[in-house]
């Protein structure tokens, strides 16, 4: 008996300590919410380095009302099931402040916890318009969004390519099949012949079924909806067939493992991206201080994810609180300056204005403007 | 010949490339069941280690300065075969033979825990990523007129057919004409009464891990060299394919995974072509339902009679 109360009062005085701790913590703690691991892994990078480059730049100038912001990366691994963990996890970590997730597949089932948990969410990355469409108040993005991105690509297909007979084919997933349709439905209207449109399974290999099909229908152009394992393996099977057709892909393709993957048939492709915010003169200061850390400031992400850290922090300042709710309210009112340029918001969290351009892929893994 | 019937052919080429690569797989499971009657769920990231292990030894083999491709796969092939069976046997030895007059469900259980583990401590040493590696073999055989209808079947492809069809020939021959592949036959049909007559049945299902990993090596450096990526987990959808591949045929019989491998990848590739890609595993998988509901024993396996 003597020994159960003992053991009690023991298990009774650690959860007490653990509590204070908690308590005692001052920081302003914000979850980096996206892949660490899993094939999309290196977006994830980039959205890491550039919301740790804010926050150690941030705290260098003096932190948020006088105290340090602490980033806490959590692995979503691009995985709705693990997204929706990482979520819960974030709740009773008690922490009020996401920048993240990636992919929008993730970032869908997330955002009804955050905003049902009161927590202030900004994604980097994730583009599908669904995710804002539900009325959220907690849920903003640093990113435009697919039903701007396909109409850029739709249209530059329509105007500078003209091809006779295009085919579309997406992954099935909400981002990749998102964007798909948004661009067939702009080239449509340009009168363009979309004569397959078809999905492929995500992580499948083996694509020579597709490829013959594609040859078959005399597709001289495709666009792609989906992410760059996928797409790789398809340029380079296509290349091995004989497929003479020219592709395009979303941003979701345009990094250098594409090019690893498919090697020189990678060379031409098309792809829309964010415009480059690292050759943007204002950023100077910025992208010598990721050279210096030996980093890559020019993926997609790595701006947008160090524009959704200082959404948050300025907020914060100019409200003088952190709760969510406040921050969130001043986050729709105010505008800010930052590398990806002015940032406002509209009412459903929305940037108000955010270009994609169209740049030419190389088979060294860089990319130039397309005409 | 009209068009059709090129993009007909051209379709089978392509199912029976990837349904090659299905068979050598399959291999695996099924002689592991025929013989101790369980399956081997972590065989397909024996496949998955096949590919990495061909990937370290051709980048070492070129960083070396050997650049002659045939001399680069033929070691890069000798090695992965070699570590994957070290791995098969290793299986066998640490996770089913302790097991092995338990019951069946506990050493499945075994299984699948092996192959969570195999996954994991792949994914922590070589990282989640996407492994990419640049084609060796281009080109390819070309049938019918380049500007018209005409078939392409790449140097890879014949490749892949090529050694499934000579990997094939050599394990028929092993289990027909040879001492140890008569003691595989042996056990195969009662395990206790080969015990009995004097045979070490300890070492043959160490050999048929060691022949199941060999050719799961096979399959991953001639599917790596094609597609030319690897991860960590590309053992279990092509594991499940393969195991599909050794029920489809019967599970147990050999020439039975031979035949399940190529009927699922040629049915995944006219699905692809004349459907769409979307559908190529729903049909694929109905097939294996629709068989077994009509011959529960796969087409070439033996209706399975209770031992008393």
């Amino acid at each position: 008996m003597k020994s159960i109360v003992k053991k009690t009062l023991i298990g009774m005085s650690v959860s007490a300590a653990l509590m204070g701790t908690s308590l005692a913590q001052a920081d302003i703690k914000i979850a980096l919410a996206g892949p660490v691991s899993g094939p999309v892994a290196q977006y994830g990078d980039m959205q890491f380095i550039g919301a740790e480059m804010a926050i150690e730049q941030i705290n260098k100038k003096g932190g948020v009302n006088g105290e340090k912001l602490v980033g806490i990366k959590y692995d979503d691994a691009c995985d709705p099931k693990q997204a929706v963990a990482v979520a819960n996890k974030i709740v009773n970590d008690d922490i009020k402040f996401v920048v993240g997730h990636l992919c929008s597949s993730s970032t869908q089932p997330a955002t009804d916890i955050y905003e049902d948990e009161g927590i202030v969410m900004v994604t980097a990355a994730s583009t599908n318009p669904d995710i804002t469409l539900q009325g959220y108040q907690l849920i903003f993005r640093t990113i435009g969004l697919d039903s701007l991105q396909g109409p850029v690509a739709g249209r530059f297909v329509a105007d500078s390519i003209k091809p006779k007979r295009m085919a579309v084919i997406h992954d099935k997933q909400q981002y990749g099949e998102g964007i798909a349709t948004a661009v067939k439905k702009t080239v449509e209207e340009s009168g363009v012949d979309v004569v397959m449109f078809e999905g492929i399974t995500a992580g499948d290999k083996d694509f020579s079924a597709l490829v013959a099909k594609l040859k078959r229908n005399n597709v001289d152009f495709v666009y792609y909806g989906g992410y760059h394992p996928e797409l790789g393996l398809i340029l380079r099977q296509s290349a091995e067939l004989g497929l003479d057709a020219q592709f395009m892909g979303p941003e979701g393709v345009g990094n250098k493992d594409i090019s690893a993957i498919a090697g020189e048939a990678s060379e031409g492709l098309l792809v829309t991206l964010p415009p480059s915010f690292e050759l943007d003169p204002k950023n100077k200061g910025l992208v010598d201080a990721f050279e210096k850390k030996n980093q890559d400031p020019s993926g997609p992400f790595v701006m947008p994810a160090y524009a959704a850290v200082q959404v948050m922090a300025d907020s914060m300042k100019a409200t003088g609180s952190t709760d969510a709710e406040e921050v969130a309210e001043y986050m729709h009112k105010a505008s800010f300056t930052t590398p990806i340029g002015d940032v406002k918001y509209d009412e459903k969290g929305d940037l108000t204005s955010f270009n994609f351009v169209v740049y030419n892929w190389h088979a060294d893994g860089t990319k130039s403007p397309a005409k | 010949m009209s068009e059709s019937i090129y993009y007909f052919l051209q379709q089978i080429a392509n199912g029976l490339t990837i349904g090659s690569t299905y068979a050598l797989i399959a291999i695996g499971y099924t002689m592991v069941y025929g013989i101790i009657g369980m399956i081997n769920f972590a065989h397909g990231e024996v496949y998955m280690i096949g590919t990495y292990v061909a990937f370290i030894a051709l980048a070492g083999l070129s960083m070396l300065g050997i650049d002659n491709p045939f001399l680069l796969i033929g070691i890069a092939l000798a090695v992965s075969i070699v570590v994957a069976s070290a791995y098969g046997f290793s299986i066998e030895r640490v996770a089913y033979r302790p097991l092995r007059s338990s019951k069946r469900l506990i050493a499945l259980i075994s299984a699948i825990g092996m192959s969570i583990f195999l996954q994991n401590y792949i994914r922590l040493a070589q990282g989640s990523r996407d492994i990419a590696m640049p084609s060796m073999i281009k080109g390819g055989f070309l049938f019918g007129s380049p500007e018209g209808s005409h078939i392409m079947i790449s140097y890879m492809q014949v490749i892949i057919m090529v050694t499934t069809v000579l990997c094939m020939v050599g394990l028929t021959l092993f289990i027909t004409r040879s001492r140890m592949g008569r003691a595989c036959r042996a056990c195969a049909q009662d395990i206790g009464m080969t015990n009995l007559l004097g045979i070490n049945s300890n070492n043959v299902i160490a050999v048929t891990f060691i022949i199941g990993a060999s050719l799961a090596a096979v399959a991953g450096m001639l599917l790596g060299l094609y597609y030319g990526v690897v991860n960590p987990y590309i053992g279990f959808i092509a594991g499940l394919k393969a195991f599909t591949a050794a029920v489809l045929g019967g599970i147990g019989s050999i020439p039975g995974a031979m035949l399940g491998g190529l009927i699922l990848g040629v049915s995944e590739s006219l699905t692809g072509g004349y459907l769409t890609a979307e559908y190529k595993d729903v049909v694929a998988f109905s097939l294996l339902i629709l068989i077994l509901l009509f011959m529960p024993q796969g087409i070439l396996g033996k209706p399975e009679v209770e031992k008393i």
